[in-house]
């Protein structure tokens, strides 16, 4: 078992370095700038989402904000993994088009469940030197709250989001496994996964019209 | 507990029947590393396990946990699943315990007095309001924290994703109960109780996971994998008891005066 885990370690670090090599530099994240940032995006999503402008006002707002305070970049080639580079320039293009607005749907489509959203800052702690942890409690009328830790890195000069952790599991790495079974599961076809993000987004799209 | 050898044997069977997910070879080694990664070698047969439990859930499970919650007021469903907390609450003191977690265990017993007593049999969580919130474990992260590894992944119908060590953590945890002694021993009306514990426990589970489950149901691309994903990282966040990974435990098997502590927040 050891051994095994320790093959797979380090299979998983030669397939992580070139990744690493790939992303832009990061620079050591201050921690309470890391919270700071967290603070003050929050507050801007939470008014966002409490606010009674039009459904298509408040996504535009919220896609705004989402790309300015995450790393949609980096956390896209990330979430793509392996495939990024089986994939060929126009489907890496297409992906990170179909990544941005199934992030953006995701929350939009969830207007309704988010009215009265309320939050508050945890404590942060420095995890690497370029990368903090920097916890919040969400809280929604009618259901318990709950805790999320957002990683916070230095993208080019700037704190930016690069993972959401909820009660130990990561969202990156859970929609890393997803997204990759679904092309593992279509003969390596990278197009079977757009397909899919496609059709998820004209669903959510859909469900945000009711 | 009688009814749960025979599925048990009948899954075996089907283990050995089940054909094997197919091993990348070593001159791919990024898919070879995804596929240890995925530590899922049964896949196929697991994928299986995973559609019959979907058909069990539509028809059974999840109307009930909504039946469940229509009908009773939150209040009482509070209370049920303080009772049920406090019910399972020695058998999370022996796995503190086992795990030589001195303090958590503390927590527990005192949590265990003070609810059963001023908490009226359980009914009331008086202790998380003086500062005291539960935790739970079990035997599967007792298992994990004494160097056992978790085996292929597993997924089976009606208990969801496990693996072999949480699944004989799980049947473990119920064989030593002291509750479930105490129902065993009893005549029919304990037997009823026995039997009433286990379906509320069910009930309780599903309701608590309706919308994290309809979540992942509308939204992931192949909700087995996010399932797959999202339960071993919880299980690996749980056996540290929260704590991030790499950083040292507390001073296990101790003195109790360890001065780690787990994460605000995160110490349920």
């Amino acid at each position: 078992m050891n051994r095994r885990s320790l093959l797979a370690a380090v299979l998983a670090t030669s397939t992580a370095l070139p990744l690493l090599a790939a992303s832009p530099a990061r620079a050591e994240m201050d921690i309470n700038q890391a919270a700071s940032f967290v603070d003050s995006t929050g507050r801007e999503l939470v008014a966002t989402l409490n606010s009674n402008q039009p459904i298509a006002a408040r996504r535009q707002r919220v896609a705004q904000i989402l790309r300015s305070a995450v790393d949609v970049d980096g956390v896209g080639r990330f979430i793509l993994g392996r495939w990024w580079r089986v994939a060929t320039p126009a489907e890496q293009q297409e992906y990170m088009k179909l990544f941005e607005e199934t992030l953006i749907r995701n929350l939009s489509a969830r207007f309704g469940e988010y009215q009265g959203v309320r939050f508050s800052l945890g404590r942060a702690q420095q995890r690497t030197e370029d990368d903090v942890l920097v916890n919040t409690i969400i809280e929604r009328p009618s259901t318990a709250p709950f805790s999320l830790d957002w990683r916070v890195s230095d993208v080019n000069g700037r704190p930016q989001v690069v993972d959401v952790i909820a009660e130990g599991t990561s969202l990156r790495l859970t929609q890393r496994s997803e997204y990759s079974s679904v092309i593992s599961r279509n003969g390596g076809q990278v197009s079977a996964l757009l397909d899919a993000m496609r059709r998820q987004i004209s669903a959510l799209a859909a469900r945000e019209g009711r | 507990m009688s009814f749960l050898r025979r599925p048990t044997l009948l899954l075996l069977g089907l283990l050995t029947l089940s054909a094997c997910a197919t091993r990348p070879p070593a001159s791919e080694p990024e898919a070879l590393a995804e596929y240890e990664q995925a530590n899922d070698p049964l896949e196929p047969f697991n994928r299986t396990m995973y559609t019959v439990h979907n058909g069990i859930d539509t028809v059974l499970l999840r109307p009930a946990a909504e039946f469940y919650r229509f009908f009773l007021p939150p209040p009482v469903r509070t209370g049920v699943r303080n009772v049920l907390a406090n019910l399972r609450s020695p058998m999370v003191l022996v796995n503190d315990a086992l795990q030589g977690e001195t303090r958590r265990g503390a927590t527990t017993l005192a949590r265990f007095l003070m609810n059963s007593t001023f908490g009226i049999g359980g009914l009331f969580d008086v202790a998380e309001q003086v500062g005291l919130p539960g935790h739970t474990e079990d035997f599967g992260q007792t298992l994990a924290v004494w160097g056992l590894g978790e085996g292929p992944f597993l997924f089976i119908p009606a208990l969801g994703p496990s693996n072999p060590r949480d699944l004989a953590g799980f049947g473990v945890d119920i064989a030593a109960d002291p509750v479930g002694w105490g129902i065993s021993d009893g005549g029919g009306t304990a037997e009823a109780l026995g039997w009433t514990r286990l379906g509320l426990t069910v009930v309780d589970t599903r309701e608590g996971l309706i919308e994290a489950l309809d979540t992942v149901n509308e939204t992931s691309l192949d909700p087995y994998a996010t399932l797959r994903s999202a339960y071993r990282q919880r299980r690996r966040s749980d056996i540290r008891n929260g704590r991030p990974a790499g950083e040292a435990p507390a001073a296990t098997l101790g003195t109790g005066l360890d001065v780690t502590e787990p994460p605000a927040g995160q110490a349920r």
